[in-house]
């Protein structure tokens, strides 16, 4: 009950030992080591237990963190992996892939110089830890209701809504194209900073909840919609968005130009060992190469280029470095593994006669804020000027893309090309099919994979009631 | 006769009184005329104690009880042609002054004294003078006659008084429903009662009996009244048929209903049946007429009025180790019968055969008494309250706590408390009654068959769900209290909407919000005045008062209502009520309704009494399917009410298995509804799960530690309305409940304070089904909370993140527009306050913003809160006053002092705060302010001192409050010189002398009668009051406190502004409001609902770079806003003047875009205009039920009359013309820094002496700068209260006589000598000479005092040097510094809380051992081998003390100094070394 209230001053903040670069562009494992249980505890230790605790409210599922930060603190492993999956399913992906720097760990009190609780680190050490020492779900007392609930879509926002439907006793069916679970999870976000196993971690816990997955199908081809929306209580749609918006200047389509998605898939494919011709292995040894955009997308291209030993990475971005939407951790690690940024440089073309040769860039400025709060950039007249390149990857985000049978089947879709759940009268996720659920970035556009958690367990809990 | 009527929220039940009061008495009874003029001359002399009303001279009551004058009655009779029998009563009736409703009455009177056998002789109409009469009271004028009544001889004394009772009373019975304005004074033949609503002197000339030569009396009571209500009655006026009470009953309450549950045992066999004259004890009217009923019906069913009282004011005899075991064994017996009528009390009372004076057990009255040659005694709340020869006086003295004094007409003495004692306790063989009838339970027994057994872990969580325990709730709340025995501490107000409000399932204690003692009475420190506090709880039967047996004392004795399983078993068990006792579920079928349930328990529970089980058990525990809990405070308070309303509560207890209960406020309403014990099953449970999860050392006995964490709750929550005793606390109902409908109130809370409506039963009872529905939901998981700190989906905070990001960035970034979004956030947020309910409506068209007033009008209108430096930091409370400085408005010190380096520049804060603590009040702080505010409570925590923590007393802090760094200082509950309202209207008179040209504020908060305390602080010249809500803020405080007690501003301002408008005095007082304002509406707001000024505490703060973490007690603010931390401060605190600049300037400007568009120019045109608000119908069904008229309630208010301060300054009557004249005297001395000596006679009511002297001294040299040139000013007489207040180096007061209470307080240099005359009969030792609270928050100076001290001397003596021959209870109580020397005799509890400073005490008797309170400090020996420095130290101290007093004792003492020097006492804070005293004290000089 009476701890050094000042152990925050007195203890900085300390994150868990990181690979050198040297050492760590050499390889595909995640680059950061875990807290031990005393680090853990010392440093969870630095949490003061604010009145308000601004990490909860910038959390977007709102995870308990003050409580689990006093239950690591303590010591008790088992109750804060049981609190932190009270309102996160996947608490040890999050832990590692959520820009903590811009969320939880922004907002922290102590990040006025002290230095924030390592909130990210700690998420990912109870669930890690806990699982190692034995700790699962607890399904003594769920009773099956007799319900099931088909989840097209084994990303983070159908894991979520599988795991809150089969804590209430409703059966999950997961459907997804790919053959292995987790979506972007596993095959977009690269291993260095998500290490597959675990996902596969994951995904025996939820086998062993009673979720079934039912991968390598794609709904629509493998299996039809209307099959599943027969045979099942209700249906969750998480499909996810997996269109690239493309940049719409000359020279896009040369040789030697790739989507950001298909390349991160194709290299975790031939990690992992799959054959998948829509997302063939692009080795980019070698090359000189140029990312555009500024993006967590982006940084995964930058150090997946790395990697695979590329002479040169240019990271191109319109804004400057303040302004970038991607985390700032991964902008350092990227600095760090030696990509070069080009900021406040507009991409205007990719030169190439038949492969790719340059990229035309100009210099930008920023203008005054816009609707939205951030300010446009605008480029200054004649300040243009070619870079080299032998490789360009385009990462400038995703859009939705919404599979036919969705609006054959009722579902409203919206000018953004979105599922639309947003009526009131319905329950929250609900589609205007009352029997069909969806949420994450089918129903937003692309976001964290946070947000597609969050969205994924209301949308459980909508069709909790719903089945009422 | 009952004129209850109420309007808008006023209600004349809140009335309050207190006042001057005394007797006079001739021992050996023998008449005089003279009694009669002294007693006149006595009241008039305590002119200070009353009021006045607004006509300037009509009082709020004043009146005589006289021992029947029998010849001068003879007289009248004779020459009325009256015939009377030997034996034969007088008495004075109030009449109508319509002849035929008169007529109507007076033969309703006749046939009830003829139905008793007994002839009227005569009536007689009672010469009175309306002339002497003001404005006010001659509006309510009676008609007075007297009334002539006879009997046969043969009939006895006794049996005629009864016989007049009865008659009286069933008259009285018959004249409510003929005339209410008919009052009979009294009708005895041994006492007859004059008063009216006069001032003193107006007395005799309105009653002209009483200057008749010819009226001789041998003894008579007085007083006059000062009351916080000024819609005048006559009937009133004091004293009543027996008594005359200075104070308040706390416990009135309570009292009134269990007089009630007893009705049919309080029944003598005198009297016969006198079931059709019930209520005899009254339940309107003043507390202390509800007394003088019970007093009356004690003593007419055959008790004498001295056993009566103590039954009725009992000292407190449990923790009194010292006292005779078979009085002990008295007081303990009728404890079983008559719980205390407790609470802060001067009683005078007299009936035939005695005269007595007697105090409560705390004796938070002052009483003095002198005896004269001619065997008169006078006793008084003041000495020299007549002018008597020095050399007459054969003795003078006070009462102590819990004491009494009486003459004994039939045996023509005096008799002392022991000798009263001694007769009481021969009265029955109490002590064998008790040893054969009282039964302990063991505690210590644990039989393994009784022990808990414990829930699996799924059924708990149920239960936890199904009863809306939290996270939040287990951690904070119960883990705390078992981990660490005491209660959580937060700090921060309460941002949550109140329940009625929320749009969450809250718990129906949530709607209960405590009564707290402010002003009127005072709370208790329940910590370091614990010898006065009790939870013994009998259970048994109460048995019939006036027929005692040994049968009476079958009770089982518990020593707290908080059970543990085994004592719950135990009872239950065969050997002690096995089978007398009926189990009734909470339970009922869901398919059932609430009220059906609680019809059938009421139904049950009558039942088990009437066939006499002892008790019944009110349990939820045992939960079937498809049932679900009727909450266990609803079923309680409608089965309490039930069974009192048949006469049957007194035969039972109410034992309830619950739950619901688990924080100190659950307790404290279940008992204060009449739970006599209460057993949470569930807190065991849930602990014993924590403990198997390892959550808390499951080595501790945490249940054990839980109740005792809860007893102290309990403790505190008495405490702080004053109450000592759970008896008297346990159906007293002291809580208001805000947002219940009357059809709850009605069955469950039947009497309570509630005034806007709100949820029904069909609410609560949904809210329970939907747990229910939770509770058998185990994919739901155990809520979170969110009532505490804010949390995602839980309970609406007004200061949630978006606010105070939003807020920060827009006084960082000086952008209005930023603003304009923080204000609708706040503006459109869920209904969360009573304001949010309401609309503005526009007085016209809106109007162009250029022609509304400007920002810097507005700002005038805006104060800082008061926050003391201690709980912020240097650099924030700077920050703060600068920017108030600069805009124009006001910063406020808080308590704790400011460094003169702030004085005259834009540092200083304008508003000086003067708290309970006094810390750092000085003459030079006081004449540096513009505003005084007394902090009569504080929103968060009201009626509760505080504690700043050693860790927190750092260097700065620590001078600033005259202090040692890192030792603890503590802030008294009360504040010690305030009991009463005229109490403070004396600090404000001190004030006022020693700073004229400021204002005095006066800071209460919110709570039902907050309107008419504000009535009685207005009578005591405040110019401005502070109506805090609850939601105010702190920097540490009980979280039980913060979330219930305290009402919402927009009621307390509200109703002060009602009561003030009607009772024509709004236009004396500025009045303003504090607690979460925000924005320019809810400026607007308030200023409709009568506020003309507005404080902001936590919203520049925020504004400063708080973050509102809560976390401010802990020394540890990551904001560097609310610490002393140096790293935080210079490195991680953001704020600066400028943020406060904005943050007031956005808000005026919002009430400038307000006005424009309401129509106004001006904000003074919306004040107090409730018209213009429209009320809204709410979002939610019980939002809709809610009635909020009352609030905005017009009728009554004149329009005429102003709604807003005119008047800039509310002068005393008193016009302090000795002080003034000895300025004129002595100005030129000051001025020129010479000093010189000046001689004056002193009278009682020449008060505050010196303090206008200090003031001007300290305003032109500062407090010491005239420390070598002193003043000396000899006084001789008896000097009034107050002498040296306040008082600086350069002022040396010297007085030949004697004084009364609050001598130096204050003092922070100079000299103040007090010796007795040296023509007097009495030894110095065993007089007292200086009154009640002297030395109160002294810094320094010296006082030497010929006699003995009254009550509390040197209480928060912080430097000061005394010696005094003797002193009462709590000497040296909170003492942080200074020397104290007494020699002679202490009271109880020296030196509680003293953290510094030390005394020396010489203990002839060897008493002092247990007299001193062993918590903080230990005592040594003097020895002269191992102790030089003390030894000189207190040689010297004696000699300073014969040479200035010339006492005989110090002259003894030294003559044979070293066998003395081994009685003496060095007494110590145990933190402090014993060697280093002396040195410290060097140091520090």
């Amino acid at each position: 009950m009476s701890k050094h209230p000042l152990q925050y001053l007195e203890l900085p903040r300390k994150d868990p030992e990181k690979d050198i670069p040297e050492v760590r562009i050499k390889h595909y494992d995640e680059i950061y080591a875990s807290y031990d249980g005393a680090e853990a505890a010392s440093q969870a230790g630095r949490c003061i237990s604010c009145g308000i605790p601004y990490c909860e409210w910038k959390c977007p599922v709102h995870n308990y963190i003050p409580n689990w930060l006093e239950l690591i603190e303590e010591g008790k492993l088992f109750e804060a992996a049981e609190l932190s999956h009270q309102t996160n399913s996947l608490p040890e992906i999050c832990g590692r892939v959520c820009p903590q720097d811009r969320l939880c760990e922004d907002a922290c009190t102590l990040n006025n110089g002290v230095g924030a609780v390592s909130i990210g680190n700690i998420e990912k050490y109870i669930t890690d830890e806990a699982i190692k020492q034995g700790w699962r779900p607890n399904m003594d007392h769920v009773k099956d209701t007799g319900k099931k609930v088909a989840i097209i879509g084994a990303g983070p926002a159908g894991l979520s809504a599988a795991d809150v439907l089969a804590r209430a006793g409703i059966r999950p069916v997961v459907f997804d194209a790919y053959p292995e679970i987790g979506g972007l999870l596993t095959f977009g976000i690269p291993p260095f900073k998500l290490n597959k196993d675990v996902v596969k971690t994951r995904r025996h816990l939820l086998e062993g909840m009673g979720v079934e997955f039912v991968l390598s199908t794609y709904v629509g081809t493998d299996r039809s919609f209307s099959s599943i929306y027969d045979e099942y209580d209700a249906v969750f749609i998480g499909t996810g968005t997996y269109k690239e918006i493309s940049g719409g200047f000359k020279g896009e389509n040369l040789k030697g130009v790739y989507k950001a998605l298909p390349y991160l898939i194709g290299n975790v494919n031939e990690e992992l060992g799959i054959s998948d011709s829509e997302n063939p292995y692009v080795d980019l040894k070698k090359k000189n190469v140029v990312v555009l955009g500024g993006g967590d997308t982006g940084m995964d291209c930058n150090r997946t280029a790395i990697r695979q030993g590329a002479s040169k990475v240019n990271c191109v971005y319109r804004r400057n470095e303040e302004n970038m939407p991607g985390s700032r951790r991964e902008v350092s690690n990227s600095k760090e593994e030696g990509v070069s940024f080009l900021f406040n440089k507009q991409p205007l073309e990719i030169i190439g006669t038949d492969c790719v040769t340059g990229v035309k860039l100009a210099s930008t400025e920023l203008g005054p804020p816009d609707e939205s709060g951030r300010r446009a950039p605008k480029i200054i007249q004649g300040s243009e000027e070619i870079i080299e390149a032998n490789a360009v990857i385009v990462a400038f985000g995703y859009l939705p893309d919404a599979p036919d049978w969705v609006s054959e089947n009722a579902i409203k879709i919206n000018d953004y090309g979105c599922i639309d759940v947003a009526s009131e009268e319905n329950l929250p996720f609900q589609t205007t099919n009352m029997k069909v659920f969806a949420g994450g970035d089918i129903v937003r556009g692309s976001d964290l994979v946070v947000t597609a958690v969050f969205e994924g367990r209301e949308a459980a809990k909508s069709i909790i009631s719903f089945l009422k | 006769m009952a004129k209850k009527y109420t309007q808008g929220l006023y209600d004349p039940s809140f009335e309050r009184d207190s006042c001057g009061f005394g007797l006079i008495a001739n021992i050996d009874n023998k008449p005089n005329h003279q009694i009669i003029d002294t007693a006149i001359e006595s009241l008039k002399r305590l002119t200070h104690r009353g009021a006045i009303s607004v006509d300037g001279k009509s009082g709020d009551g004043c009146g005589v009880l006289l021992k029947l004058p029998k010849s001068f009655f003879s007289e009248i009779a004779r020459t009325l042609n009256i015939t009377l029998s030997e034996k034969y009563a007088v008495g004075n009736i109030f009449l109508n002054t319509d002849l035929q409703k008169r007529e109507k009455t007076k033969s309703i009177i006749q046939s009830c004294i003829e139905k008793e056998g007994l002839t009227l002789s005569g009536w007689r109409e009672v010469p009175v003078n309306e002339s002497a009469c003001g404005e006010v009271a001659k509006n309510t004028l009676p008609f007075v006659e007297q009334i002539f009544v006879s009997c046969k001889d043969e009939m006895s004394r006794g049996a005629f008084n009864r016989k007049l009772f009865l008659a009286r009373k069933r008259a009285e019975q018959e004249l409510t429903q003929v005339d209410e304005c008919s009052y009979i004074l009294s009708l005895s033949s041994e006492t007859i009662n004059y008063k009216g609503m006069v001032m003193p002197e107006a007395l005799p000339e309105f009653f002209l009996d009483l200057k008749n030569k010819n009226m001789e009396t041998s003894a008579c009571v007085f007083h006059q009244r000062f009351s916080t209500n000024t819609l005048p009655e006559w009937r009133l006026a004091q004293p009543f048929r027996y008594l005359a009470h200075n104070g308040e009953i706390n416990t009135i309450q309570g009292n009134r209903f269990w007089a009630e549950a007893r009705k049919k045992y309080l029944q003598s066999d005198l009297l016969g049946d006198i079931s059709d004259i019930q209520p005899i004890i009254s339940s309107y009217g003043s507390d202390s007429m509800s007394l003088d009923n019970m007093l009356e019906l004690m003593q007419i069913s055959g008790m004498s009025i001295i056993q009566a009282m103590k039954i009725l004011m009992p000292p407190a005899w449990q923790a009194n180790e010292m006292m005779d075991s078979d009085i002990k064994a008295f007081y303990e017996f009728y404890s079983c019968h008559m719980e205390p009528w407790d609470g802060p009390a001067g009683i005078v009372l007299m009936d035939g055969r005695y005269a007595a004076c007697s105090l409560d057990r705390n004796g938070l009255r002052p009483s003095r008494y002198v005896l004269t040659k001619d065997r008169n005694i006078t006793i008084a709340s003041e000495i020299g309250v007549y002018d008597y020869p020095e050399e007459d006086v054969i003795q003078k003295g006070r009462l102590g706590p819990g004491e009494m004094i009486a003459v004994d007409f039939y045996e023509a003495r005096i008799l002392n408390n022991d000798e009263i004692h001694h007769k009481l306790k021969s009265g029955a063989p109490y002590k064998k009654w008790l040893r054969d009838g009282f039964r302990y339970l063991d505690s210590q027994l644990i039989d393994r068959k009784i022990a808990a057994e414990p829930m699996d872990k799924e059924t708990l969580v149920s239960y936890q769900k199904m009863f809306n325990l939290t996270r939040e709730e287990l951690k904070e709340v119960i883990s705390f209290l078992a981990v660490t025995e005491q209660e959580p501490v937060g700090s921060m107000g309460d941002d949550t909407p109140m329940p009625v409000l929320s749009k969450k399932i809250r718990s129906p204690f949530d709607y209960f919000r405590q009564q707290f003692a402010q002003v009127t009475n005072p709370p208790i420190d329940s910590l370091r005045e614990r010898v006065v506090m009790t939870l013994q709880t009998n259970i048994g039967v109460s048995g019939e008062l006036f027929d005692i047996k040994a049968e009476d004392a079958k009770q089982v004795i518990i020593n707290s209502p908080v059970l543990s399983q085994q004592k719950l078993r135990q009872l239950m068990s065969p050997d002690f009520y096995g089978d007398h006792h009926a189990f009734i579920d909470l339970n009922y079928h869901e398919s059932n309704d609430l009220v059906s349930a609680l019809k059938r328990m009421c139904s049950e529970a009558e039942e088990a009494v009437r066939a006499k089980k002892a008790f019944i058990l009110l349990s939820d525990r045992y939960i079937k399917s498809n049932m679900i809990p009727a909450h266990a405070l609803l079923a309680t308070g409608a089965i309490h009410h039930h069974l009192v309303r048949l006469g049957l509560r007194s035969r039972t207890n109410i034992i309830v298995e619950t739950g619901v209960a688990r924080d100190s406020h659950h307790f404290a309403c279940l008992i204060g509804y009449g739970a006599t014990a209460v057993y949470p099953y569930l807190v065991y449970q849930s602990l014993h799960d924590l403990a198997r999860k390892g959550s808390v050392d499951r080595s501790q006995q945490l249940g054990r530690s839980f109740r005792r964490g809860i007893r102290k709750g309990l403790f505190k929550i008495m405490s702080k309305m004053g109450i000592s005793s759970i008896a008297s606390y346990r159906g007293a109902q002291l809580f208001e409940i805000i947002g219940l409908h009357d059809e709850i109130i009605n069955r469950c809370f039947i009497g309570t304070v509630s005034r806007i409506q709100g949820a029904r039963f069909s609410d609560l009872e949904e809210d329970q089904r939907e747990l229910a529905i939770h509770s058998r939901s185990p994919q739901i998981a155990l809520s979170q909370g969110g009532l505490y700190k804010y949390v995602h989906d839980g309970e609406y905070h007004c200061y949630n993140p978006d606010v105070i990001s939003t807020l920060q960035q827009a006084v960082k970034s000086s952008n209005y527009e930023t603003y304009i979004k923080y204000a609708q956030l706040v503006d459109q947020r869920p209904v969360s306050t009573l304001r949010d309910l309401m609309k503005p409506l526009p007085i016209g068209s809106p109007i162009d913003k250029v022609d509304v007033e400007p920002v810097s009008h507005i700002i005038k209108r805006f104060d800082s809160a008061g926050m003391s430096l201690g709980a912020l930091s240097p650099e924030a409370h700077e920050a703060l006053a600068i920017g108030m400085n600069r805009l124009g408005g006001k910063s406020n010190s808080g308590e704790g002092g400011e460094d003169p380096s702030r004085f005259n520049n834009e540092r200083r804060s304008k508003i000086k705060q003067i708290a309970s603590g006094r810390f750092g009040v000085t003459a030079e702080y006081l004449v540096n302010a513009e505003v005084i505010q007394i902090k009569m409570a504080q929103g968060a925590k009201p009626g509760e001192g505080g504690q700043l923590p050693g860790h927190k007393v750092n260097k700065m802090i620590a001078k600033l409050r005259y202090a040692k760094p890192g030792v603890g200082l503590i802030s008294p509950p009360p504040h010690h010189d305030i009991y009463s309202i005229e109490d403070l209207s004396q600090l404000i008179f001190d004030l006022k002398q020693v700073n004229p040209e400021a204002l005095i504020s006066v800071k209460l908060v919110a709570e039902p009668g907050v309107g008419t305390i504000a009535a009685g602080v207005v009578k005591a010249y405040a110019d401005l009051i502070t109506i805090s809500g609850y939601d105010g803020g702190t920097g540490a405080s009980p979280l039980s406190s913060v979330k219930y007690a305290g009402s919402p501003w927009e009621l307390g301002l509200s109703e002060t502004h009602q009561v003030l408008c009607k009772n024509n005095m709004r236009h004396k007082v500025r009045l303003q409001t504090d607690g979460g304002l925000k924005t320019g509406l809810d400026v607007v707001k308030a200023a409709m609902l009568g506020a003309e000024s507005f404080g902001f505490g936590t919203g520049p703060m925020v504004a400063l770079g708080c973050k509102y973490l809560r976390i401010c007690h802990l020394n540890n603010c990551a904001t560097g806003v609310a610490t002393q931390n140096n790293v935080l401060r210079n490195e991680y605190f953001i704020g600066l003047p400028e943020m406060v600049i904005n943050f007031f300037t956005f808000i005026a400007e919002d009430v400038r875009y307000w006005l424009a568009k309401l129509g106004a120019k001006k904000l003074e045109d919306l004040i107090g205009r409730t018209d213009l608000i429209e009320l809204l119908p709410g979002e939610t069904k019980r939002q809709q039920s809610l009635d909020l008229r009352p609030i905005i309630d017009s009728d009554g208010l004149t329009k005429d009359k102003p709604r807003f301060c005119t008047d800039l300054y509310n002068e005393p009557y008193d016009k302090g013309e000795m002080a003034e004249s000895m300025l004129s005297e002595t100005m030129s001395s000051i001025k020129d820094k010479i000093g010189g000596e000046f001689h004056f006679n002193i009278a009682n009511y020449n008060r505050s002496i010196g303090s206008r002297l200090s003031g001007e001294i300290a305003r032109l040299h500062g407090n010491h700068g005239m420390a070598d040139t002193p003043l000396k000013i000899n006084l001789t007489g008896t000097a009034g209260q107050s002498l040296g207040a306040f008082n600086v180096s350069g002022l040396n007061i010297s007085l030949t006589g004697d004084a009364n209470d609050y001598v130096g307080k204050g003092m922070t240099g100079g000299r103040i000598v007090i010796r007795p005359p040296e023509s007097r009969n009495f030894k110095s030792e065993d007089t007292v000479i200086i009154g009640n609270t002297c030395l109160y928050g002294a810094t320094g100076g010296h006082l030497f005092a010929s006699g003995q001290a009254g009550e509390r001397f040197a209480v928060r003596n912080s430097g000061a040097t005394a010696v005094v021959e003797g002193a009462g209870d709590h000497c040296c109580e909170y003492m942080t510094g200074g020397v104290v020397v007494v020699l002679g005799q202490t009271g109880l509890n020296f030196g509680a809380g003293m953290t510094g400073g030390f005394a020396y005490v010489l203990d002839l008797d060897r008493k002092f051992v247990d007299l001193y309170n062993h918590e903080l400090i230990d005592i040594h020996r003097i020895t002269p081998e191992n102790m030089e420095a003390h030894t000189h130290h207190l040689r010297a101290l004696l000699r300073e003390h014969l040479n200035e007093t010339q006492s005989e004792l110090a002259q003894d003492i030294l003559f044979d100094f070293r066998s003395f020097l081994s009685k003496f006492w060095v007494v110590k804070p145990k933190a402090a070394e014993l060697g280093s005293l002396i040195t410290s004290l060097n140091e520090a000089a």
